[in-house]
């Protein structure tokens, strides 16, 4: 083992490649392989906390001392030889989070990739989409996260947030080539189930059917447990179905994911509340041995003002939003006002125009630039015809004979709090007004209902009313019992929900085996480095974000039709060429360092590469400048940076971006390539040394020195 | 402080807040952008989603963050 070298690096390459090349076939030698490779990854990422040394010991024993299968006998001896020989570097990876070698973060995450809260593995599936592979992309997503299709549609997006394409134009439209590879796959019926682990005849049962619990089914599932999910109502979906209307996610999409999750074995009981319906008494009877709450957060906030719940037409966004989703498409007025001023609001509000009501107004009681909900969103609602009413506080609905017929307000002026920056709304004393409406829908935020819950008495809550769980595993105080989404976090999103769900799955898996639990929330998992795509440097600047087509806008207007229409194959191939490869290029700076400051030559224009101070990025700047003297591509710690000669030109690339192409120079007395005009005189005029030109010939340092004597000499060899 | 989403913070400091854990220490003094703010109230006792640099996406409370930029 040479120094550069990590021996938990080493050990689970070791264990991996056993696993991957099917070395091991007995269950039991591959179910504590997998327990193994999932201890040193924790060890790897800096999460493992002190039992993880000696449970790693004990797996290893117990692998070595199976006798039924000798491959995984001597696995388990290697790696116990391993863990013993190696035992410091290990204890100093899990004390200090840190690898002495360099080796463990080789496969570090892109930002992207960290900014994911399911973890996926983005830079890959974006190269996979570009070379058109898209099942291997689906592929790759759902080894983090179950919903692809649903996710490119609705998904929030962190990872373009920090994508680093961002600091030079646009962030990568990470988002919508995974909605493209989803229904590419499924369409061409190449969206399939990975392999499942053979069956362990344990039971976990998983409480709400939403992107949570559905996650943390499918994951469970495909680790061989029998999952039952309990969900109130009468399809499967939770938020996504019921929440999210159906011009931004259609019902098909979530049916179709759902489907593929039914179809590992994953029992789904619908119209079925835990407490009324079936009690943990009763399940834990059944032989369930842990549950998974995922249970929303599916009651609202009143606004505590006189006339509230006094009519009917007064209803709560949530409530307005699921009815309509289940079916039922009744106007809930002709003039709707819709208070509040985040996403919830909006979507109802665009849900109302498409039913048919002839206005709708958000009365919001700060301005525009305060509006919570995503601008986007605010965007396409203002053109689809909803209008706003900002610095409106509502003070009572008024009615008249048992209706609705206006919201008594008060105008509202920005001030700052005492003390703070924040600035607040104050009603201004005598600005009462009356918004005329015939229904008024409230939108100011979310909780959660506890009410099923009851049975688990102690069972810890958060001051804000959220489920108190430990966040690196989603376990609560109370054993076996653990809880992710919007009931752990509050009103959140899709994608927080389904990194809780796979967290929770991993950690119901260890709580089961007796397995230690990580300290720290998992650091995402790199599975492969995808062979990058070559784009020739100009391009790469020139290819711009491609813009979402979107409906028209009479069928915006009336119609539940997908307003976002997808990009087209040519722009989704474009789009994914635009992506820098973060995964491999880690942004160290050093080559521009190097080019700048001890070549002297400044021919790297990369201002992406610092997170905080971006500065201007040129690609196209080192073709005009690069001497291809190879200084970055040597010291590139991980191998983005390179420099090759093919067909008799020197190619300088990072990440698969050309950034110069010169021609390289033979000697023309033996044939070495020895570099490109601008290197030989940029070595002659430092160095007066080598590559002398004899008329148009040119040589390298040996040949040239000896001409020279042939030339002293005025002898020349016959050619 | 209305946060909002793509804006670039830095965690400060320890929160008092009961959902600070102990992990959570290691990322004092990273820089990030928030990811999700609170989407329907605006409410200042909110955990916001944030992204940090290095350090993965997480719910924090929001006495812990200073905006760096507008
Ligand atoms: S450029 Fe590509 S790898 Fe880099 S952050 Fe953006 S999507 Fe991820
Ligand atoms: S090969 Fe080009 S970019 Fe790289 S260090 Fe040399 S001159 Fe600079």
């Amino acid at each position: 083992m040479t120094l550069t070298q990590c021996p938990v690096d080493q050990t689970l390459a070791l264990l991996c490649g056993a696993m991957e090349e099917n070395r091991l076939q007995h269950p039991r030698s591959r179910r504590i392989a997998g327990q193994l490779i999932a201890m040193i990854e924790d060890v790897a990422s800096g999460r493992a906390g002190s039992e993880h040394l000696p449970t790693l010991e004990r797996l290893a024993d117990e692998l070595a001392g199976f006798a039924a299968e000798a491959t995984g006998m001597a696995l388990g001896t290697e790696v116990r030889l391993s863990l013993t020989a190696n035992h410091e570097v290990f204890a100093s990876h899990i004390e200090t989070q840190n690898c002495a070698a360099g080796a463990c973060d080789r496969l570090a995450p892109s930002p992207c990739q960290m900014a994911c809260p399911a973890g996926i593995d983005i830079p890959t599936y974006v190269a996979l989409i570009g070379e058109g592979r898209d099942a291997e992309a689906i592929e790759t997503i759902r080894r983090d996260n179950p919903f692809p299709w649903v996710c490119g549609l609705v998904c929030t997006r962190p990872c373009e947030f920090m994508c680093v394409r961002g600091r030079i134009d646009q962030p990568v439209a990470i988002k919508t080539l995974k909605a493209f590879a989803a229904e590419r796959a499924l369409s061409l019926g190449h969206y399939v189930n990975p392999p499942q682990a053979p069956p362990k005849h344990r039971k976990v049962c998983v409480v709400g059917a939403g992107p949570g619990g559905m996650s943390a089914a499918y994951y469970l599932a495909l680790n061989g447990y029998t999952v039952r999910v309990l969900e109130a109502l009468p399809m499967a979906g939770g938020m996504m179905m019921v929440g999210i209307p159906r011009y931004r996610l259609p019902r098909e999409v979530i049916d179709r994911e759902v489907a593929m999750i039914e179809a590992l074995g994953v029992e789904f009981c619908f119209n079925t509340r835990l407490g009324t319906d079936v009690t943990f008494e009763q399940l834990r009877a059944e032989g369930f041995e842990a549950f998974f709450l995922a249970i929303g957060a599916h009651a609202s906030f009143r606004l505590n003002i006189p006339g509230e719940n006094d009519f009917p037409q007064v209803t709560q966004a949530v409530d307005f939003l699921k009815r309509v989703a289940l079916g039922d498409r009744r106007l809930p007025g002709q003039e709707v006002i819709v208070i509040g001023g985040g996403n919830v609001a909006v979507d109802a509000a665009r849900t109302c125009l498409r039913l048919g009501c002839a206005s709708v107004t958000m009365a919001y009681r700060r301005t525009l630039s305060e509006m919570p909900a995503d601008v986007e969103e605010i965007e396409q609602a203002e053109e689809e015809g909803v209008q706003f009413s900002f610095l409106t506080i509502p003070v009572a609905v008024e009615g008249e004979q048992g209706r609705v017929i206006g919201l008594r307000s008060l105008k509202a002026q920005m001030i700052a709090q005492a003390g703070s920056k924040r600035m607040v709304p104050e009603p201004i004393k005598g600005s009462e007004f009356i918004l005329r409406a015939d229904a008024v829908i409230s939108a100011i935020g979310q909780r959660v209902e506890k009410k099923g819950l009851e049975e688990l008495q102690t069972l810890a809550w958060t001051r804000r009313d959220t489920i108190q769980v430990h966040t690196a595993t989603m376990a609560t105080d109370l054993p076996g019992i653990f809880a992710a989404g919007d009931a752990v976090t509050g009103p959140a999103t899709v994608v927080e929900a389904i990194g809780g769900g796979k967290r929770a799955a991993a950690a119901i898996d260890r709580y089961l085996n007796g397995l230690p639990q990580p300290s720290m929330p998992p650091v995402p998992v790199r599975h492969h480095r995808a062979a990058w795509t070559e784009v020739p440097a100009a391009t790469k600047m020139a290819l711009k974000r491609q813009p979402m087509p979107l409906l028209n806008m009479d069928r915006r207007r009336t119609t539940f039709q997908q307003v976002e229409l997808g990009l087209s194959e040519n722009m989704v191939r474009e789009e994914a060429r635009r992506c820098l490869r973060c995964d491999i290029c880690r942004r160290c700076g050093l080559c521009v360092t190097i080019c700048r400051d001890k070549m002297k030559v400044d021919a790297l224009r990369l201002g992406y590469l610092d997170f905080d101070h971006p500065g201007p990025t040129d690609f196209r700047w080192t073709q005009e400048h690069c001497i291809a003297c190879g200084a970055c591509a040597a010291n590139c710690p991980n191998d983005a940076m390179q420099m090759e000669d093919r067909k008799g030109e020197r190619i300088v690339h990072l990440c698969g971006t050309i950034l110069s192409r010169q021609p390289v120079r033979y000697c023309d007395g033996c044939g070495q390539a020895i570099g490109t005009d601008r290197y030989n005189a940029f070595v002659r005029q430092r160095t007066q040394r080598i590559a002398p030109v004899t008329g148009n010939r040119v040589y390298c340092e040996a040949c040239g020195r000896r001409q020279s004597i042939l030339d002293a000499h005025d002898v020349h060899p016959m050619d | 402080m209305a946060l909002r989403k793509g804006q670039k913070v830095e965690v400060f400091r320890r929160s008092g807040d009961e959902s600070w854990e102990p992990y959570m220490d290691k990322f004092i003094g990273r820089h990030g952008i928030i990811t999700d703010p609170d989407t329907s109230i605006n409410d200042p006792e909110s955990l916001v989603e944030v992204s940090l640099d290095g350090m993965g996406t997480h719910r924090l409370p929001q006495d812990c963050l200073r905006v760096l930029e507008a």
